[in-house]
């Protein structure tokens, strides 16, 4: 029984679960995002990077069908996403940057709430309400408005909210945004647990750190375009693992290599403030984004 | 399903509102049968105004209260919380989410309506009410209802939804039969006025109470309004690229 399903889920790992066709979004002359070409496979890890107004959270919004794409198409699990699709739908789940929930209603409601839109039973969001609250350390404050809650609680809360459902794709913008590391810690567990569990995971951050402690592959964006996309190891690999800061009254300058000896050569030989470290995602973005920006 | 789950997240903000929402349906409609109908004693038809004017009163009631439930509502959770997102990503079909809201708000219209009623019910008027003035008034909060939804779909800010109180509703509430006659207006405007949804509900949950026949042409535009206001509220909720 288990080793069929885990042959099952072998099958079905390596399965586009997420295709973005020329997926295109302008408001009014500005494209947020362009001719967007992207496919997610089943059970990956998923990151959008980007700069602020790269384009991320329109891609997520669309994902989500919250907003529609001005050309091209979202195919969720072989089939075409829009409004309508309730079968895709069903599948999704999103986790957005902004608090979206109804702000009078207890915790209690807004986890009978999701259940309800989803159609589960009404034994099954109490059990799993019980037991995602219980995990979270939010089952004390169960009869809490949403509006007494602190932001950390809140953003606690949609994520129970969000695995109440037991979505196969976890849509998350910018989901540790305001976190203390601390919180950010136990998230990054969490969502690793659950992505075990061969959930697909599109995640959109600010946190490089993030981004390369968690996702298997990830995609930079700049002006809704598609700048790179690869593992974050093979990312730093292009970009070459080895860096050297050289502080100067300009600023701080790094140069990349592919060679630890060339770094090192590099760093003997220069007249500046110099140190040696290794390359991280924060440097391809950084050399990426800077780039685009001119 | 998706109409109960709709009908359900209502209840709970109406059984947590329950004081407040039960004030503000009945204070302006107090004082307007306070001021017109007991203050100004007046005689319309023969017939002591109040008799005119508590079956408009409950007409208005009910369009105030399932305009103002499904439009604050809607706009907050659209524009100020995003919690339309929620329901957008989410399985349950948006048609059902529409019609939820759409009876969920002629409800709560009917509600104001209904406490209209009681609160008039020692004052001996020999008015008398049935299914079918109850049926007009669920229809009336239907429409309005839909033209909320349309509205907060439309609403670009918070503010635009007491805008849109402004614009629509308040002229509604004393130029639409309610005060007084449509008869009493020019020649042109009349007809404009008759036609719009508040006139045609006034005046079928008067002549009832009046012990007439509402017939059946006060049915097909309320049937009108709620079909178009419908077809485009789900216009915008399928279709909207930007909701």
């Amino acid at each position: 029984m288990m080793q069929g399903i885990f042959h099952l889920l072998l099958l079905r790992k390596g399965r586009i679960m997420i295709e973005l066709k020329n997926l295109t979004k302008q408001f009014g002359d500005f494209k947020a995002v362009d001719c967007l070409n992207l496919t997610v496979e089943t059970g990956e890890f998923f990151g959008l990077l980007g700069p602020n107004g790269a384009g991320k959270t329109t891609i997520i919004s669309m994902i989500s069908t919250v907003l529609l794409p001005s050309s091209g198409e979202v195919y969720i699990d072989g089939h075409k996403l829009d409004r309508k699709a309730s079968e895709q739908k069903r599948k999704l789940c999103v986790i957005t940057q902004e608090y979206s929930m109804r702000q009078d209603m207890t915790m209690d409601e807004v986890m009978q709430y999701q259940g309800k839109l989803y159609f589960l039973p009404r034994k099954v969001i109490r059990e799993k309400s019980d037991e995602l609250l219980e995990f979270a350390g939010l089952k004390e404050y169960r009869k809490r408005t949403v509006r007494h809650l602190s932001g950390g609680m809140k953003r606690k809360l949609m994520i129970c909210r969000a695995l109440l459902v037991e979505p196969e794709i976890l849509l998350l913008d910018e989901p540790t945004a305001g976190m203390d590391a601390l919180s950010r810690r136990q998230m990054w567990n969490l969502l690793r647990q659950v992505n075990n569990r061969n959930m697909t995971i599109v995640l959109t951050t600010h946190y490089m750190e993030e981004a390369q402690v968690l996702c298997d592959r990830v995609a930079l964006i700049n002006r809704g375009r598609l700048q790179k996309l690869n593992s974050p190891s093979e990312l730093i690999n292009e970009q070459g693992p080895f860096a050297v800061d050289e502080s100067s009254e300009d600023g701080i300058s790094t140069h990349y290599f592919h060679n630890k000896e060339e770094a090192i050569r590099y760093l003997e030989y220069s007249d500046k403030q110099a140190s040696f470290r290794a390359t991280n995602l924060e440097d391809v973005f950084v050399e990426c984004a800077g780039r685009e920006l001119g | 399903m998706g109409i109960l789950t709709v009908l359900w997240e209502k209840w709970v903000e109406f059984r947590r509102d329950f004081y407040k929402i039960t004030i503000a349906a009945i204070i302006s409609p107090v004082m307007y049968l306070i001021i017109f109908g007991l203050g100004i004693q007046t005689t319309s038809h023969g017939e002591p105004y109040l008799h005119f004017l508590i079956p408009g009163v409950v007409a208005m009631a009910t369009m105030t209260g399932s305009f103002g439930a499904v439009a604050q509502s809607m706009s907050v959770q659209r524009l100020y919380e995003k919690a339309l997102d929620q329901i957008m990503v989410s399985p349950t079909p948006l048609w059902q989410f529409i019609l939820g809201q759409v009876i969920g708000g002629s409800l709560r219209g009917m509600y104001s309506g209904i406490l209209i009623l009681l609160l008039t019910f020692p004052i001996k008027t020999g008015l008398c009410y049935n299914g079918i003035s109850f049926l007009v008034m669920f229809l009336n909060g239907m429409v309005f209802s839909t033209i909320a939804l349309v509205l907060s779909f439309l609403a670009k800010s918070y503010s635009d939804a007491p805008r849109y109180t402004s614009y629509i509703i308040m002229p509604m509430s004393f130029l639409c039969n309610t005060f007084f006659s449509t008869e009493q207006m020019p020649v042109g405007f009349r007809q404009v006025i008759s036609y719009l949804p508040l006139s045609q509900s006034c005046d079928m949950i008067r002549k009832i109470a009046n012990g007439e026949s509402s017939g059946s042409f006060g049915f097909i535009i309320l049937s009108v309004y709620l079909i178009v206001f419908g077809l485009i509220a789900m216009l915008f909720i399928y279709k909207k690229k930007n909701l």
